[in-house]
C-alpha cells in the first residue's frame, strides 16, 4: 500500500468558526454530499451521485398501523385515529410523510380506515395491506383504496419452508396472478418483497421483477408495480463492498438500473436486529430508492423498523430546510405515545425523556455559557422540548445554575449566576455527601428547596411569579 | 476595625472549616487551603456578603489566592463605594 503520510500545519486562527453552514442550530445539521461514490459491482465501477438526493423527491412512508402493531397488542380505534392526525400535521402540507398502511381484515380495521380519512387530511394517503390473495382484493375494493401492499416474500425461507411453493416458478406464478387481480380491481399493487436481503437475487428476486416490470407496462402509470425492498430480518448491510444478497447498494443498482423500476416505485423497509435500521433507510435514498418506510418511535415486529421521526430529520438534514414538517408534534407524539402506555427509553433520540438532558456539571457549564456546546440542534424550536439538565451529584454549581435558570424561564441578562445558587448548590452537594444518596433529585424536589433558598424569584410566600 | 486581609481570612476559615491563624496571604483556595468547586462558589458568596458588594462570576471565581482576593475585592468596593 503506498504511503499516504503527510504533515498537517496549524491553521492559527483567533476568530470563532462554528460552521454554520452545516450546523445552524435553528435546523438540524444539515448533510452537504459530493459524488461520485463508486461501488465494485459484478467487478465494473459503478457511480452514484449522493448529491442528486437533495433535488430528488425523496419520501418517508409509514406502517405505524400494521408492523407497528405487529410488535403490540392492538390499538384502540380512538388511538389509531389520534395517531394519524398528529402524523398529518407532523407530515405537512407537502406530504412528506407520503401514505400510510392498514389491515383490512376486521370491522374494527375497517372502521379505522373510515374514520381516518373522514378526517380529511389529504396526507398521509391511507392504503391498504393484505396478503398474497386474490379474494382480499374484495376487501381492497370495498375500502375504496386506490394502492395496496402485498406479501410476495422473496427468500428461500419464506418460498419454501414457509409458503411451501414446490418450485421458484410457481412462487412467481402465483404472485403474478395476485399482481394481475390487482390491475383487473383497478388496485395499484405494492409487492413486498419480503426477506430480500437473504433471497436468491439474481435467480429469483430479479426475475420476478422483470416480470412485474412486464406486467406493468400494459396498464397505466398510475396502476404499475410498486416494489417495497423488505428487510425482514435486518441483515441488510449498508457500506461499499458489501456482498449481495446483504448489499443495499447493490441491490438498489440491480432493482434500479438493471431492471428499470423507476425510483419513486422503489420504497425501503428495514428492521432493527443489527442496529442498522436508521441508516440502511438513509442508505437506500442515496443509492436510488425514493422511499422510506418506518413507523413512528421504531415499534415494530421484534426490534422494531426505521423510526419516522429519524428519517424526517435526516430529510431535512438533506434538503437543508424544513420542507413543511412540523418536527414540534414529534414531542406531542411521543407524551400520546407514553400516555397508552408505549414505553420511550428515556435515552431515545429526539422523543426519549432525557435525549437533550445533562448529568455532567461541566457540560452544564457549557450549556449555561452556549446552549449549542451541548445541544444538538434548536430543541425548544425544532421539539419544543429545552436542553435541561439533571440533578446528582456530579451537577455541580454549573448544573444547579442551569436547572434554576431554565426552571423560572429566565433569558439573557436575567439569568441568575451560580454565585447566587450557592445554597442550593450546597443542599445537592450535601443530600449524596452527607445523607448517601444514591438518586437523582427529581424536579419537585428541586422546586421546593428553591422556593426555599430563593424565595425572591417565586413572589409572595414563595409563589412562583 | 479589621483589614481587608483579615475578614478575607476569616470568611475564608469559615466556609472551610479551617483556623484563621493558619492562613498565609500567598495560600491558594485550592491547592493550600483544599476548596473544592461549591466552596469556590460559596466563598465568592460569602465574600460578596461580608462586604456587601456584587462580583463579576468569572472575574471572582478566576482569582485563586487569599493575597489576590484582598487585591480583587479592594478594587470592587472602591468601584462600589463599600466601605473597608
Amino acid at each position: 500500500m503506498r504511503d499516504e503520510r503527510k504533515k498537517h500545519p496549524l491553521v492559527d486562527r483567533t476568530e470563532v468558526n462554528l460552521m454554520e453552514d452545516i450546523f445552524p442550530y435553528t435546523l438540524p445539521p444539515r448533510i452537504h454530499l459530493s459524488g461520485p461514490v463508486v461501488e465494485m459491482i459484478d467487478g465494473k465501477p459503478v457511480e452514484f451521485d449522493f448529491s442528486a438526493v437533495k433535488k430528488r423527491p425523496i419520501l418517508v412512508s409509514d406502517t405505524t398501523f400494521r408492523d407497528g402493531q405487529q410488535s403490540r397488542p392492538p390499538y384502540t380505534i380512538e388511538q389509531m385515529v389520534k395517531i394519524y392526525d398528529m402524523m398529518s400535521r407532523l407530515s405537512g402540507p407537502q406530504g412528506v410523510i407520503r401514505h400510510t398502511e392498514f389491515f383490512l381484515y376486521t370491522k374494527n380495521d375497517r372502521e379505522t380506515l373510515d374514520r381516518c380519512r373522514a378526517l380529511g387530511h389529504k396526507y398521509p394517503e391511507c392504503t391498504g395491506w393484505i396478503r398474497a390473495d386474490k379474494g382480499d382484493f374484495r376487501l381492497v375494493k370495498e375500502a375504496g383504496l386506490k394502492e395496496t401492499g402485498i406479501l410476495t416474500s422473496s427468500s428461500d425461507y419464506h418460498i419454501f419452508n414457509k409458503l411451501k411453493f414446490k418450485s421458484t416458478k410457481a412462487c412467481i406464478d402465483a404472485y403474478c396472478e395476485v399482481v394481475a387481480a390487482a390491475f383487473e380491481a383497478g388496485v395499484r399493487p405494492r409487492c413486498h418483497l419480503e426477506d430480500i436481503t437473504r433471497a436468491d437475487i439474481d435467480g429469483f428476486v430479479l426475475p420476478f421483477i422483470d416480470r412485474l416490470m412486464e406486467m406493468s407496462q400494459g396498464v397505466p402509470e398510475p396502476l404499475t408495480v410498486k416494489i417495497r425492498l423488505c428487510d425482514t430480518m435486518g441483515f441488510g448491510v449498508s457500506y461499499p463492498g458489501a456482498e449481495l444478497p446483504r448489499s443495499i447498494p447493490k441491490l438498489m443498482y440491480k432493482i434500479n438500473r438493471e431492471c428499470g423500476v423507476p425510483s419513486d416505485r422503489l420504497e425501503w423497509h428495514g428492521h432493527n436486529d443489527f442496529h442498522k435500521v436508521h441508516v440502511n433507510g438513509a442508505t437506500a435514498w442515496l443509492y436510488g430508492c425514493d422511499v422510506v418506510n418506518g413507523t413512528m418511535f421504531g415499534f415494530g415486529e421484534r426490534t422494531g423498523n426505521p423510526p419516522v421521526e429519524a428519517a424526517l430529520f435526516e430529510y431535512i438534514a438533506i434538503k437543508g430546510e424544513m420542507c413543511g414538517i412540523d418536527t414540534t408534534v414529534i414531542t406531542e407524539m411521543a407524551d400520546y405515545m407514553r400516555s397508552i402506555g408505549l414505553p420511550i427509553p428515556d435515552n431515545y433520540p429526539f422523543a426519549g425523556r432525557a435525549f437533550n438532558v445533562t448529568r455532567p456539571g461541566i457540560h452544564a457549564g457549557g450549556l449555561r455559557s452556549d446552549e449549542r456546546i451541548y445541544n444538538i440542534f434548536d430543541t425548544q424550536k425544532l421539539l419544543a422540548c429545552p436542553p435541561r439538565v439533571a440533578i446528582t451529584d456530579k451537577s455541580g454549581a454549573d448544573g444547579v445554575a442551569h436547572w434554576v435558570n431554565e426552571h423560572l424561564g429566565l433569558k439573557g441578562e436575567d439569568r441568575i449566576s451560580k454565585i447566587k445558587v450557592h445554597k442550593l448548590a450546597r443542599w445537592v452537594i450535601d443530600q449524596y455527601e452527607k445523607d448517601g444518596r444514591l438518586t437523582t433529585i427529581s424536579d419537585e424536589e428541586m422546586e421546593a428547596k428553591a422556593r426555599e433558598f430563593l424565595p425572591q424569584y417565586y413572589g409572595n410566600g414563595g409563589a412562583r411569579a | 476595625m479589621a483589614t481587608v486581609e483579615e475578614r478575607v481570612k476569616m470568611v475564608t476559615a469559615r466556609v472551610l472549616d479551617l483556623d484563621p491563624a493558619g492562613i498565609k496571604a500567598s495560600d491558594e483556595f485550592g491547592a493550600d487551603l483544599g476548596a473544592e468547586s461549591v466552596q469556590s462558589i460559596e466563598l465568592v458568596a460569602m465574600f460578596e456578603e461580608e462586604f456587601g458588594i456584587e462580583m463579576d462570576e468569572d472575574e471572582a471565581l478566576s482569582v485563586t489566592s487569599i493575597g489576590s482576593a484582598v487585591e480583587y475585592i479592594t478594587k470592587v468596593c472602591k468601584e462600589q463605594g463599600a466601605a473597608i
